[in-house]
């Protein structure tokens, strides 16, 4: 019979199999451990600035004249997490439809980042804002006015998503 | 005063001490196992609350008790209330019987380092009381009416009545050589640097490992193994009644140091130490020196205990069970053999008496 | 009878017909833009050509065979278009192969040259031709590297049809409807070649009383309603079958929903009825009584006023009201507005339980309203309903004495069901002057103000039920809205908005009224006059009043929607059942 058995006798030898040295070598590594530096970062004091590939609260982009957001409604169909709710309504500027109301539910939003996938417009993109503390769930739901973030403020990721275009 | 009186007074000291004191030290072990974990992560760990972090735990504490105090509705409420009970107050009740140092004179009154000196059967209420233990963490397993808790408990009872045996065996050679329950006699028997650590090697290791069992705590920490039982035996329970649990826990912990210790790192004997000071017999001084000692001899196995906490994975049910059964009970009735053999030879040739 | 082969299926059709009516009818669609049912043949789309060709014979006159012994097909020089194509004998059609296949590719390139591709703010999109022939017989690349023509977005056509140029594929599919159906022939190409767009003759307008027809039957977003214009996407909304509750045609519509308010009506075809139209002014009025202005829960009078009471004990006092009046004193108004269900309890409860003979329903008549098309004078969907059912008693107090014995006291309590009295200013000044008006109403009218026990009742959009047309077709309606008594779980249409929106979802917080059926009204009264009826749905009473009414016999929900509704007294020789066109579907998810 051409079977290859990999029992624990088969695999370990003696001084491994009464674990006591193998123990006391795991012991020696995590005491090794702790005389390394450390990693912590003193979250509140020292901020992390992510980089533009960091998915973070997804926002609008606002330009001198208005939104970029057509209302279309695509990050709300492709959002998972049914996060985004667009109605749209009728303006007189060339591009005929704008969001009267756009709100996403930060609850329920999981930042995987389709809502920014799916835009025509690349109206919807991620930010790099990942500081988002409520007190209650109403608070939660942003509206346009905490949504539309200035073009000037979002050119990293603006940048970092032409590079896969 | 009349010496009744003072007796209660000296005793009820005592006890006040060895109770806070006890808690305190379960408060920073919690402290230091945060610690120690972080280092070993390369974290900082808790640094926020107090200088250093070291009212972390009182802060703990304090949240426990903020917290609701949730009883299942399916729950046997009578013993779902006992239950930590029973582990804190077994916890504490092995205290009575483990001595500090030697005892001291104040004026003419001899004052004991122990809360109940003279028990000549001091090492048999320590192994009974930590038996009682099981009780507190089967009672919670089964009261909660829930199904992790059930197993929890139920774990926690094999694993306690396997490894006992074991426990209580590798003692055997510690008594043979001693001649005494006693535990300040064990710890006199091993003056002058005789410690049974040295006389008793293979006891020790069996010991350590068996307190590791006896005290749930990693690699066999199996009746709270949380990927597989949510919280174990005390998933249904919050607020301080788990603080409670959680506290029992370290006790149990500085409990099983101490007895390590006393038993096999000679308790506060110190060759040269002594002799060096050159202190009267029964001065308070010495007495205090003696304590020292001891916890200095406490504190680098709890820090082991800590240490192995975070470096080893947990066993499998079946592993333990066969190091329990296959390994440690063979090797705890050899340890006797060999002893016995060595001890009748050594008698034989004269070597002691 | 020709005999063709459609991609190797025989079929037997009838001369004269086209390929692509012969396809149809047998459930084969094939892709088209210009070609409508009920419009003559233009052919200019190009997108339903197909490879046509006969079996070859042999100068003996036999046919070819080939080694396998099936038929060698003479395909023709070039392909044909389906829907002028007439079917011959022996004819073999192909509308899958290469090379039919090359010539959709090629067409919907040529389509989309011009087209702006702008999807997402277009209101078709989801539901549009041009997305679903792009995704299913297109390579889906353009090798057009110029410039697109560019033309005007937004010109009214008409009062209600917006013109979106760049978008259109001129299929012409508007301009013969408006010649044809609307028999309004003012819309008409201009230009020539890219630059071709659809106008208005000057000084003329499409405001045809059909136009928004137009917007359903355009194949792309070239069309679209100012109404609806941008209030929806449409797969956020559920479609439920429905029957316009507008006039006596009994226009089988789609109601689209969204968090639980109608967004807008589009017609359902159904061949025995309303073929593929519906009116504009159905269209813009019928679903805005049901998301505006409602009435709410039961109520009692107070003195002046109209108090909030639970339904049970609005009906105990609704009961207790009707018991201590004389069955002569009582007149029961059914309605011609109301479901077969309500006016069956309805009646029941006048014969069984109030044993009164006083029992009519009044009739809206419009003439200015009736046309040739759809529109019918009499604005009630189920006279003909209430007719059948006994609403109408030759003896005892009706309509056309009512006012006089209310007048002489002789009737003392009035018990109207789902009426409105804004058009017959004598009877509302008669009921102001009863003891007692027991009303059920869905939106507060002139009526509701002098009730002394007031119901709300669900509207057409909120019940489940049936309604009789002009032409006697009992039609099954089904609830569109929840209501508090009906809620979207329970075999409602959901959408996908509807079917995950929890409670703290802002977009799934559409009011749910609080309204019952009128037929589970007149139940609770009835119980309360010891009546001891346990109708749990309307189904069930359906399934009693097929039973006791004979126009009605053998009838039941699933028969209706089956046969798109029959015609009283038909249901064992009820309409062949055919394949149903819908221009363009909307496909979930």
């Amino acid at each position: 019979m051409n079977v290859e058995k990999n029992t624990e006798k088969n695999r370990l030898n003696f001084w491994e199999r009464i674990y006591l040295p193998e123990i006391a070598r795991g012991l020696g590594l995590t005491f090794k451990q702790m005389l390394k530096p450390k990693m912590t970062r003193q979250y509140p004091e020292e901020k992390w600035e992510p980089t533009g590939s960091y998915r973070g609260r997804p926002v609008l982009v606002l330009e001198e004249d208005g939104e970029r957001c057509v209302a279309c409604s695509l990050c709300s169909r492709v959002c998972p997490a049914l996060a985004i709710e667009v109605q749209a309504g009728e303006t007189t500027k060339e591009k005929e439809r704008y969001p009267v109301k756009f709100e996403i539910n930060m609850l329920r939003c999981i930042y995987c980042g389709f809502c920014e996938e799916v835009c025509p417009e690349e109206a919807i993109i991620m930010s790099k804002d990942y500081e988002l503390i409520f007190t209650n769930q109403e608070d939660a739901i942003l509206g346009k006015d905490k949504l539309l973030i200035p073009i000037a403020q979002l050119q990293d990721r603006l940048e970092f998503l032409r590079q896969y275009r | 005063m009349s010496p009744l009186l003072t007796d209660v007074l000296i005793l009820v000291a005592k006890i006040f001490l060895i109770v806070n004191g006890l808690l305190m030290a379960a408060a920073y072990l919690v402290y230091f196992e945060r610690k120690i974990s972080a280092w070993i992560q390369n974290r900082i760990g808790p640094n926020r609350v107090g200088p250093l972090g070291l009212f972390q735990s009182f802060a703990d504490v304090f949240k426990l008790l903020m917290k609701e105090d949730i009883i299942p509705a399916m729950a046997d409420k009578k013993f779902h209330f006992i239950a930590p009970i029973i582990s804190i107050g077994v916890a504490m009740a092995v205290y009575a019987v483990i001595p500090f140092g030697d005892s001291f004179f104040i004026g003419d009154k001899e004052v004991f380092m122990t809360v109940a000196p003279g028990i000549n059967i001091g090492l048999l209420f320590v192994l009974a009381m930590s038996s009682v233990g099981v009780y507190g963490i089967t009672l919670a397993g089964w009261s909660s009416n829930n199904k992790y808790s059930l197993l929890g408990g139920l774990r926690s009872a094999a694993q306690m009545i396997s490894y006992e045996l074991s426990m209580g065996l590798s003692l055997i050679g510690v008594l043979m050589i001693a001649g005494s329950l006693n535990l300040t006699d064990i710890v006199h028997a091993q003056s002058g640097g005789k410690w049974n650590i040295f006389l008793q090697p293979i006891a020790f290791i069996i010991f350590l490992v068996a307190s590791f069992a006896e005290t749930n705590r990693t690699p066999f920490d199996l009746p709270e193994a949380e990927p597989e039982l949510v919280g174990g035996y005390h998933t249904e329970y919050s607020g301080m009644k788990f603080g409670v649990f959680f506290l029992a826990e370290y006790a149990n912990m500085v409990t099983a140091s101490a007895m390590m210790v006393l038993l096999f790192l000679g308790g506060w004997e110190m060759p040269f130490l002594y002799e060096q000071l050159a202190l009267p017999v029964g001065s308070p001084i010495l007495a205090a020196v003696q304590f020292g000692v001891f916890a200095a001899k406490l504190v680098p196995i709890l820090f082991f205990f800590i240490w192995v906490r975070w470096s080893i994975p947990r066993f499998r049910y079946d592993q333990l069970m066969n190091l329990g059964w296959k390994v440690m009970l063979p090797l705890a009735l050899a340890n006797i053999l060999v002893t016995g053999v060595v001890m009748v030879l050594l008698k034989h040739f004269g070597f002691i008496n | 009878m020709p005999q063709i082969t459609i991609d190797g299926q025989r079929i037997e059709t009838s001369a004269g017909k086209t390929i692509i009516e012969a396809a149809q009818e047998n459930g084969i669609t094939i892709p088209h833009f210009c070609w409508h049912p009920a419009l003559s043949v233009s052919g200019n789309c190009r997108m339903c050509l197909v490879n046509t060709g006969f079996p070859r014979k042999a100068p003996d006159g036999t046919f070819e065979r080939d080694a396998d012994g099936n038929n060698v097909i003479g395909w023709g020089p070039k392909l044909s278009i389906a829907c002028a194509t007439p079917v011959a004998d022996g004819m073999v059609i192909d509308t899958q192969g290469d090379k039919t296949e090359h010539a959709q590719n090629a067409v919907m390139e040529f389509l989309l040259i011009n087209h702006p591709l702008d999807c997402p703010i277009c209101d078709e999109a989801g539901q549009c031709k041009l997305q679903e022939y792009e995704f299913l017989h297109s390579k889906g690349k353009s090798r057009f590297d110029e410039k697109k023509n560019h033309k005007d977005k937004r010109v009214p056509l008409g009062p209600n049809v917006m013109f979106d140029a760049e978008r259109c594929i001129s299929c012409s599919r508007c301009i013969r409807f408006a010649d044809e159906v609307a028999t309004q022939p003012v819309l008409t190409f201009v230009d020539r070649g890219d630059h071709v767009t659809i106008e208005t003759f000057p000084g003329t307008q499409f405001d045809s009383p059909y136009s928004m027809n137009v917007i359903d039957i355009c194949p792309v977003g070239a069309l679209t309603s100012i109404d609806f214009r941008f209030t929806s996407r449409v797969w956020e909304m559920s479609f439920t079958d429905s029957i316009c509750p507008g006039c006596s045609r009994g226009c089988n519509i789609k109601v689209g929903v969204r968090n639980n308010e109608i967004l807008r009506l589009e017609p359902r075809t159904n061949m025995h009825v309303n073929t593929y139209w519906m009116c504009d002014d159905a269209r813009l009025n019928q679903y805005k009584f049901v998301n505006e202005n409602r009435l709410s829960g039961a109520m009692i009078r107070s003195g002046n006023t109209l108090v909030p009471a639970t339904w049970e004990i609005a009906a105990e006092k609704a009961a207790k009201l009707l018991h201590s009046y004389k069955p002569s004193e009582i007149m029961i108004l059914g309605s011609a507005r109301a479901t077969n269900e309500d006016n069956f309890l309805l009646s029941r409860l006048s014969h069984k339980i109030l044993k009164t003979t006083h029992i009519d329903f009044l009739h809206h008549t419009d003439n200015d309203f009736a046309d040739k098309l759809l529109r019918t004078s009499d604005r009630t969907a189920n006279a003909h309903g209430a007719m059948e059912i006994g609403i109408k008693q030759h003896h005892g107090v009706s309509m056309d004495n009512l006012v006089e014995k209310i007048k002489n006291h002789s009737i003392k309590a009035v018990y109207v069901i789902d009426e409105h009295v804004a058009d017959n200013p004598e009877l509302a000044n008669a009921l102001s002057l009863v003891e007692c008006l027991i009303v059920h109403a869905s939106n507060p009218t002139s009526l509701t103000i002098m009730a002394h026990v007031l119901f709300a009742t669900s509207t057409y959009a909120e019940t489940e039920g049936t309604f009789t047309n002009m032409n006697k077709r009992v039609q099954y309606l089904m609830p569109a809205v929840a209501t508090l008594d009906n809620e979207r779980i329970a075999g409602l249409e959901m959408s996908r908005w509807d079917k995950f929106g929890a409670r703290n979802d802002r977009w799934s917080q559409g009011v749910r009224r609080d309204c019952k059926p009128g037929w589970e009204i007149i139940q609770l009264i009835a119980n309360h006059l010891g009546a001891g009826w346990h109708f749990s749905d309307a189904e069930s009473v359906f399934k009693e009043l097929s039973i006791d009414v004979k126009g009605f016999h053998g009838m039941s929900y699933e028969l209706l929607q089956e046969y798109q509704g029959i015609t009283l007294g038909t249901t064992d020789h009820s309409d062949v059942k055919a394949v149903v066109y819908e221009s363009h579907i909307f496909k979930p998810n």
